[in-house]
């Protein structure tokens, strides 16, 4: 699998969405290059237009922008927006890839993204189509990156006069197509999907009805960058709605004209989660009602978040298909008219808005696409993969994540990214010997004991500042402030030629702060601290004054206002950059070996991929053989078989020659800073005690196949879990042949007050069993007792074809549970049936229970106490971010994969292990451990050991240490402050934001006035 | 010169949300008094007690801390510190017969532009009705007298 | 520790407002732990105390100096050259610090900036309870670890009064009846028969009743 052939170490990634991106940031983390092109201007995908994201609500822009701006900047990121792949041509490990960019008509090095051009000539840019009328901007979001707009050559009717505007000569005219070839090692397809347009549909009035809008539409109404500035009004008058209706599966789950027939898995929480926002901001005033037909809520923590939707927040939930939307002309009102399973009428109710919950839809560019990469697709139009390796595709070298591979929410696309990057990363071979960045700056100078010397440097920006002050009167001004030894206007400060006249200038003078009076700190500051190192100066020596966004635009109208609060925002500046002193980002050598700990699927799998790339692996297991809980499977709902794959994964694990495995071992000690980890190990049945050395650390302990007592479980033999029914069809087919009734019962021990998630397997595995016995007996009678049926993605192919072939499913309540008795004929089940209205009762020769998965609670938390790592209520691991980091652990160098992680299948399992190791590989691919310089430190000298910054930070780091004095470990300080702010001694500061700077800048603002 | 009194604001603004908000308002150009000077700190749970009473203290006319909303923090519960301490810093100002609504802790997400805009619109404005900060003028009277 | 709590300024402004340099001192010890009179808190009141005068128009000259223990004379003898600079001092120790910067320095006024208000222990960020009244005659090896003299609203030494209810103490719902928690206590040590046992009417002459006291460690003293 692993061509390591001298050629290209590039690896090209197609779409920037947030799978692309989080593809890209690992390979570039990794040292890797990479090449991520986007058909669009900018990169961001789908979930940039997103409002707030499950399940913590938490708003997007803020979670995703920083990971945008991380892959701006990037230097192993060669980032081209507006680019499409033309043709593939090679073998993995050498391919030659051409893409066409399409004009931009701008230049990305010239653009400083200040908007003139947007404003003066709002119709020759683009913006994003449907309810977001934010012209003039083509800036999809404010962070957009690349931070530059771009020009819609078919509108522009004068170029020259759009030249004129332009301040920094950007607009380039007879920009034209250019076509090139990339020599590439592997791809990485992560294109997404489109969502589905319900226009096409004639039953609920989409694109007829002002008031029906689609789910993003309905984001993009209640976000706070959207058309309404997060004002929730409906569009036909502009009012607050007071009753708003969701339906669900609207284009999917259907056999319809215009239908998909499978589940696009993220619906069922985002509905839910506008409902709850809806919900949070207006409470009583507004009334929420879904219309579904399964409420599908099967990942991580999802069901709980079901429960408070409906408990806590009130939103009411409709389990119906509807059948129409109508509008009432004169209000603009809403009737959905629908029918429900307990009665036979039709009903009727009003809203004011109705959201039509889409799904994805695999665009016809996509297919386009894959044909030009020579990949097979599946029948849905989705990348073909096989059941045991998630990330890649037909063809070798080419490797796909995110919704380009199936249905998927952000955590899993998180987690596909960092796969398919991990399996693309592989293509390739590192040398070891590469010099890192950091080497080729010269040498700092030490400054320390200089009295300051400060040049300050003022942007004009254009006409974005020198359009409202003067920007000479500002420099002239400043020159009179202390310590400020040069100052000069340049023009667009982050352009080439004024950076190099800048650096210059720092050196002709001595300079050793510098001030820099431009746009933010949060999209340039790493651009000065750049420009600063060339200088031979520590990078915190710069202070950034944002005198464009927070003065010259926002005070437009006042010129000779902005003048002044320019002034003093410098002075401001001055003084506090007078009190910096330079930073050292404290660095260790890092560790490059890795522990696995659990041997199952998730761990092997992690353990192979890095023991590929050449690093040492030790992979702990608890029991005395490998496999875990896989090894008792047979089958896949597809048909895969489990048991071979079983057994050659263990195999190869075994004959690895840079893996060790250590059965029947046991963590017992820890200690040690990310990167540089010893751990204490009691191994082998004579429980020899070890200690290893390493860098990361992978969690891959599984969780346990649940088996309650309940329905018979353990009394009688009759009753069988799902996994007992799974390797009785194998092992005794004969026996199951025999059965003429079965009857499952979903949801045993899940999603009950005492384990109240969804164990998310046990749906597809019902089905899969119950299409193998009825392959074994077609005449088999079988009914599957359910609360929901959870097929998500491409399962629901097997649910219909489960019903095709005659499987009944039942609805229950969970305050109607059925009754297993056992009788001297048989068992016999008691359920009440909905539809029928009526109490049943059915005879069975086997009653099969789907008990799902439990965390390990035992062991999670045995290791989290040791590891000092977080667990969820119900004892499962608790990642770093649900969203955006659910294979990152809280503490760096902590990875997390599999069953220890939430309940998955096999195939998510391997997908996690892969992401694990690739995450990992991100750290191992640093000789160095950098340790940051924004961290806390403490003056043991004036520390009372109060123990009040132990309490008080946010992630358990100080701690009293034997000289009796906090300490800080500068590896684990996220740098927030708080302990800094809390100390009654005063004794810690924060690096970067001490007291003294945070007051020099309220003395550079107040000194004169006063 | 008019007699429209113009007041010095001094907000502490967390990067992660409410400077951001800042800027976000800057690219949607929406207008608001120019009285409020930013300070950017990591997060609001930085901003001590301190800070607050010696911008004060050096003739602010009124100070607040912005910080992202609740459970949104970057820092997990630094907004919630940050709101704990203006609190204190309130109690503190009322002891000494200063009036503490010069002093207030604030909530927004980074995508909040407009909320920015609107706090430096309603803050500005009621500093404005409250007057100059009754130390600032002393400082200024004692400046007078010492140059005269 | 001691714990403290910052006087009403009001009171503090009183007391410095004849003076126009003050020297602001703080402890690192106790009061610092508890928040009262460390670093931090000399800072804020420094900073109050200015703002105060200042709006009456009066400027006044505040050093602030912070001890790392102001009831040992070796630490507050680093004052000694700051004295001649100051008309008054304003300590935010506890009542034993104040009265060890008198004792050395007599010609300058002292003034206390906090209450000092009990020996107490830390029930967590920001909360802190009475423990020990210093009684001098410990009486915890008998009653389960839990101080009937600090914790009993009656001192009683033979509880609980007719005034529990419910674990709780009758002159406030929110304080538990220490002799219910000694009971408790003894009950889970196996020892409950020792509640029927009378402990016997305390010397209090080892308490306040005798009078101020004193420790000399013959094998310490000089």
């Amino acid at each position: 699998m692993n061509t390591r052939k001298a050629g290209s170490q590039t690896v090209l990634v197609i779409g920037g969405g947030v799978g692309g991106i989080r593809a890209a940031l690992d390979l570039a983390e990794s040292r890797h290059s990479v090449v991520l092109i986007d058909k669009s201007y900018a990169i961001g995908g789908l979930m940039t237009r997103l409002d707030r994201t499950f399940p913590t609500n938490n708003c997007d822009l803020c979670t995703v922008s920083p990971h945008l701006s991380e892959s701006g900047r990037q230097l192993r990121i060669d980032l081209k927006p507006m680019t499409v792949v033309e043709q593939v041509e090679g073998v993995a490990g050498d391919f030659n890839v051409t893409v066409k960019t399409m004009p931009r008509y701008i230049d990305l090095d010239k653009c400083t993204a200040c908007g003139e051009c947007a404003e003066k000539f709002p119709d020759w840019v683009r913006f994003t189509p449907g309810l977001d009328p934010r012209a003039p901007t083509c800036m999809r979001y404010p962070q957009a990156t690349p931070h530059a707009f771009s020009v819609d050559a078919n509108k522009v009717t004068d170029f020259d006069a759009l030249e004129g505007v332009c301040k920094v000569g950007a607009i380039v005219p007879d920009d034209r197509e250019k076509t090139e070839t990339l020599h590439v090692a592997a791809i990485v397809l992560a294109t997404g999907a489109e969502l589905f347009d319900p226009a096409v549909l004639d039953n609920f009035g989409a694109g007829k009805y002002p008031n029906v809008v689609t789910g993003l539409e309905y984001e993009r109404i209640m976000s706070a960058s959207g058309p309404t500035l997060g004002q929730l009004v409906r569009p036909s008058d502009g009012k607050r709605p007071a009753r708003v209706g969701w339906i669900q599966c609207v284009g999917s789950r259907g056999i319809n004209r215009a239908d998909v027939p499978y589940c696009s898995s993220v619906c069922c929480m985002y509905a839910l989660k506008e409902a709850v926002v809806t919900k949070e901001r207006f409470a009583e005033e507004i009334e929420t009602c879904i219309f579904y037909m399964d409420m599908r809520t099967f990942g991580k923590d999802y069901e709980r978040y079901l429960t408070r939707a409906v408990d806590e927040y009130g939103v009411r939930i409709v389990r119906c298909r509807p059948h129409s939307v109508v509008e009432e002309p004169e209000t603009g009102n809403l009737s959905i008219t629908f029918a429900t399973d307990d009665d036979a009428r039709h009903k009727t109710e009003v809203f004011d808005m109705v959201v039509l919950s889409t799904g994805f839809r695999i665009p016809e560019s996509s297919v386009a696409l894959a044909n030009r990469l020579g990949i097979d697709l599946n029948e849905h139009g989705f990348a073909q993969t096989s059941g045991f390796a998630p990330v890649a595709t037909s063809r070798p070298g080419i490797f796909v994540c995110g919704v380009s591979e199936s249905p998927k929410d952000i955590p899993e696309t998180m987690i596909q990214a960092s796969a398919a990057a991990a399996m693309a990363g592989a293509q390739i071979y590192l040398d070891e010997n590469e010099i890192e960045e950091e080497e080729f700056f010269p040498p700092e100078q030490d400054v320390s004991g200089m009295p300051p010397r400060v040049g300050v440097f003022v942007c004009d920006c254009g006409s974005n500042i020198g359009g409202v002050i003067t920007v000479s009167r500002l420099v002239e001004k400043v020159r009179s402030f202390p310590c400020v030894a040069y100052t000069e206007a340049v023009g667009y400060g982050c352009s080439k030629e004024s950076m190099n006249r800048m650096e210059a200038l720092i050196l002709e003078h001595g300079l050793n702060r510098v001030v820099i009076g431009g746009c933010s700190p949060r999209t340039h500051e790493t651009k000065f601290q750049d420009m600063l190192r060339r200088c031979g100066l520590n990078k915190y020596l710069v202070e950034i004054v944002n005198i464009r966004d927070q003065d010259t635009w926002v005070h437009m109208d006042r010129p000779e206002d902005a003048t002044h609060k320019a002034m003093k925002m410098l002075e401001m500046g001055v003084y506090g950059v007078c009190r910096a002193h330079p930073l050292v980002e404290h660095s260790l050598p890092m560790n490059k070996n890795v522990l696995v700990v659990g041997g199952g699927v998730a761990g092997m799998n992690a353990a192979l991929l890095l023991a590929g790339q050449g690093l040492r692996v030790y992979l702990v297991e608890r029991e005395s053989r490998l496999g875990g809980i896989a090894r008792n499977v047979r089958a896949t709902l597809e048909g895969d078989d489990v048991g071979r794959y079983m057994s050659d994964l263990t195999a190869k694990v075994q004959a690895h020659q840079k893996i060790q495995v250590l059965l029947q071992s046991i963590i017992v000690d820890h200690k040690g800073m990310p990167g540089r980890f010893t751990t204490g190990i009691q191994t082998g049945p004579r429980m020899h005690y070890m200690q290893i050395e390493h860098g990361v650390t992978i969690l891959a302990t599984g969780a346990l196949a649940h088996r309650p007592g309940q329905y018979l479980l353990g009394e009688d033999d009759r009753v069988l879990t799902q996994l007992d029914m799974d390797a009785k069809i194998e092992d005794d087919p004969e026996s199951v042949r025999g059965m003429d009734q079965v009857i499952m019962i979903q949801c045993v021990g899940s999603r009950e007050p005492r384990n109240p998630n969804c164990s998310r397997i046990c749906c597809q595995s019902a089905i899969k069993n119950a299409l193998r016995m009825k392959a074994l007996n077609p005449e088999m009678q079988i009914y599957i007792l359910n609360r929901d049926i959870r097929t998500y993605g491409f399962q629901e192919d097997y649910y219909r074809e489960a019903r095709k072939q005659g499987v009944q499913f039942i609805r229950y309540e969970p305050d109607r549970r059925p009754d297993v008795r056992a009788t001297e004929n048989g068992l016999v089940v008691d359920a009440y049936d909905d539809i029928l209205g009526c109490r049943l009762e059915i005879s069975a020769d086997a009653v099969v229970l789907s008990t799902g998965l439990i965390a390990d609670d035992e062991t999670t938390e045995e290791l989290s106490v040791l590891f000092h790592l977080p667990r969820s209520d119900d004892g499962y691991f608790l990642e770093d971010h649900v969203k955006l980091r659910p294979t990152d652990m809280s503490v760096r160098g902590f990875f997390l994969a599999g069953t220890a992680h939430a309940p998955k299948t096999i195939r998510e399992s391997i997908t996690q292990g892969q992401s694990a190791a690739g995450r990992a590989l991100t750290m191992l691919a640093k000789q160095w451990i950098n340790l940051g310089a924004a961290v806390a430190k403490v003056d043991g000298a004036k520390c009372s050991a109060c123990l009040i910054c132990v309490r008080a930070c946010p992630y358990n780091v100080p701690f009293i240490n034997a000289e009796g004095y906090s300490e800080i470990d500068p590896a684990k300080c996220h740098g927030c402050g708080i302990c800094a702010a809390d100390c009654p001694a005063r004794a810690i500061q924060l690096m970067q934001y001490e007291d003294d700077q945070i007051l020099a800048k309220l003395d550079g603002l107040f000194e004169r006035m006063n | 010169m008019t007699d429209i009194f113009e007041p010095e604001i001094v907000a502490f603004c967390c990067h992660y949300c409410a400077y951001t908000a800042a800027d976000m308002a800057g690219s949607k150009r929406i207008s608001y008094p120019p009285n409020v000077k930013i300070i950017r700190v990591p997060c609001t749970g930085k901003v001590d007690a301190i800070h607050i009473m010696k911008a004060l203290e050096k003739g602010a006319d009124g100070v607040y801390v912005a910080g992202c909303l609740e459970g949104d923090c970057h820092f997990k519960t630094g907004n919630l510190r940050a709101a704990q301490r203006v609190r204190r810093v309130k109690a503190l100002l009322e002891e000494i017969g200063f009036d503490s609504r010069r002093v207030e802790m604030i909530l927004m997400s980074a995508g909040m532009g407009e909320r920015f805009a609107q706090t430096a619109r309603e803050f500005t404005e009621k500093i404005r009705e409250l007057g100059p900060n009754p130390i600032r003028s002393a400082i200024q009277e004692q400046a007078r007298r010492a140059a005269g | 520790m001691i714990t403290a709590v910052r006087k009403p300024m009001e009171e503090i402004i009183a007391c410095v407002s004849p003076y126009d340099r003050i020297l602001l001192v703080g402890c690192n010890e106790c009061v610092s732990v508890c928040s009262a009179g460390g670093r931090k808190e000399v800072a804020l009141l420094s900073s109050a105390l200015q703002m105060h005068f200042l709006k009456q128009g009066k400027t006044i000259e505040i050093r602030e100096m912070t001890l790392e223990r102001q009831c040992d004379p070796e630490y507050v003898e680093e004052l000694v050259n700051y004295m001649d600079g100051a008309d008054a001092v304003l300590s935010m120790a506890c009542g034993c610090g104040v009265q060890t910067i008198a004792a050395r320095f007599r010609e300058k006024p002292v003034f206390p900036a906090v209450n000092t208000t009990f020996m107490g222990a830390s029930e967590r960020q920001g909360v802190w309870s009475e423990r020990c009244q210093g009684c001098g005659d410990c009486v915890l090896g008998i009653t389960g670890g839990i101080c009937p003299i600090a914790r009993c609203s009656k001192r009683l030494l033979n509880g609980p009064c007719g005034g529990s209810t419910k674990g709780k103490c009758e002159i406030d719902a929110n304080v538990d009846c220490a002799w219910q928690l000694i009971w408790d206590r003894l009950k889970a040590l196996g020892l409950e028969k020792r509640i029927e046992d009378v402990i016997e009417a305390k010397d209090w002459r080892t308490s306040r009743d005798g009078g101020p006291r004193k420790i000399v460690r013959e094998d310490l003293a000089s």
